[in-house]
């Protein structure tokens, strides 16, 4: 790669940065969102609280959606939750990082995608 | 793609055991590829009702994680005189097995939700069966609400029993609507009369407006079905008996989303 190739893609590094941190943000703000809206007494974290079916039961009916999708796919992204749910990403996304905070859920960044799954392995025991 | 369904009641008694043993024969009868599972693992009854002799592995141990599901699987498509196929899987009738499922804590329940959900690859869309049916025990057990969640279709068994019929309104509410669950009503051991159309309508209206959810059929009490013991598969065995008639149609109404 020449100096002037190499010179051109930094920017174009930086400005993917630049994106990557906005979305970043964005999914912070969409919590303090949520947690506004709902309310704190709904959102208590629990480190490696199981998501078994009495803790399903007792949730508010919007998480209560958005774990059940998760819990059949395994491991999805907002996205793939949002398209069984017929739900928007950014409430998705919204309601998934709340069951992370929770305790419920793990999630893991690979690229641009964040994924989230139960920790099944772990938790079992 | 097959469907997975699950059987369950708020009481025992119901008849769950009988309703799920004969929907899956039923089931083989049209030529479909049925896997019934007893996951019962307070009470297992299969077990002694298929009158089974040494089995290997159970569902206990599928859930445990110490096996692959095919372990499980019992071929039992010999019995049923047609081209479908009947897989069992057990749950382990041993006191002790009932004592160790008895004591499983939040952890493990988890776990074993997971592993239900995974039969869905692995028995429907890997091996190709039309239908997995779930016999569970009544009420709210772990083991059944697993059950359910990881269901596509739940028959209720009911009965005109007081207590039966507020424990169901209930659990409609409090549970299959709240997983978004498609839940139909089977109401058995009816002593009412229904012999003519008219009041056979008239009935289904009348569960209609008590639940407030479809009617996959309605069973009478009858003697025959008492005498045996549950030593006899209708479906099989009996095929011209009123009950096995009546299996038919709730099978076929299944298999054509009639409902």
């Amino acid at each position: 790669m020449s100096k002037q190739e190499a010179l051109g893609k930094k920017p174009l590094q930086i400005l993917e940065k630049i994106r990557e941190n906005l979305e970043r943000l964005n999914e912070k703000i969409e919590v303090m969102i949520e947690l506004q809206k709902h309310g704190k007494k709904d959102i208590q974290t629990i480190p490696e609280t199981p998501l078994d079916v009495m803790t399903l039961l007792s949730m508010p009916d919007h998480l209560r959606k958005t774990a059940m999708t998760l819990c059949k796919l395994g491991r999805a992204t907002a996205d793939e939750i949002a398209q069984q749910t017929h739900r928007a990403r950014a409430v998705e996304s919204a309601y998934l990082n709340q069951l992370v905070i929770m305790g419920y859920l793990k999630k893991e960044r690979k690229g641009r995608k964040a994924y989230f799954y139960v920790d099944r392995e772990v938790q079992g025991g | 793609m097959g469907k997975i369904i699950a059987v369950h009641s708020y009481k025992g008694g119901t008849g769950k055991t009988l309703l799920s043993v004969n929907l899956a024969a039923t089931f083989v009868q049209h030529g479909k590829r049925v896997c019934l599972m007893d996951i019962d693992f307070r009470a297992p009854s299969l077990y002694t009702l298929l009158k089974m002799g040494k089995v290997e592995f159970w569902l206990n141990d599928y859930l445990n994680g110490t096996c692959e599901i095919d372990k499980v699987l019992v071929n039992l498509s010999d019995r049923i005189q047609s081209n479908g196929k009947l897989y069992v899987g057990f749950a382990n009738p041993a006191t002790e097995a009932i004592r160790e499922m008895s004591s499983k804590d939040r952890k493990w329940e988890m776990r074993a939700l997971g592993r239900l959900l995974a039969l869905r690859n692995s028995i429907l869309n890997d091996n190709g069966f039309d239908y997995l049916i779930f016999d569970t025990s009544p009420g709210l057990q772990y083991s059944s609400i697993n059950a359910i969640v990881a269901s596509d279709l739940v028959v209720v068994a009911t009965t005109f029993d007081r207590s039966d019929v507020d424990g169901t309104k209930r659990m409609l509410h409090e549970l299959y609507d709240l997983f978004e669950k498609k839940t139909e009503l089977v109401l058995n051991k009816v002593l009412n009369d229904f012999s003519s159309k008219a009041m056979k309508e008239e009935m289904q209206s009348k569960i209609k407006d008590i639940y407030q959810v479809p009617v996959l059929g309605i069973v009478p009490c009858f003697c025959d079905v008492l005498k045996a013991e549950g030593g006899i598969i209708f479906a099989n065995e009996r095929k011209t008996h009123p009950f096995a008639k009546i299996l038919d149609e709730i099978a076929t109404k299944i298999e054509n989303n009639m409902v």
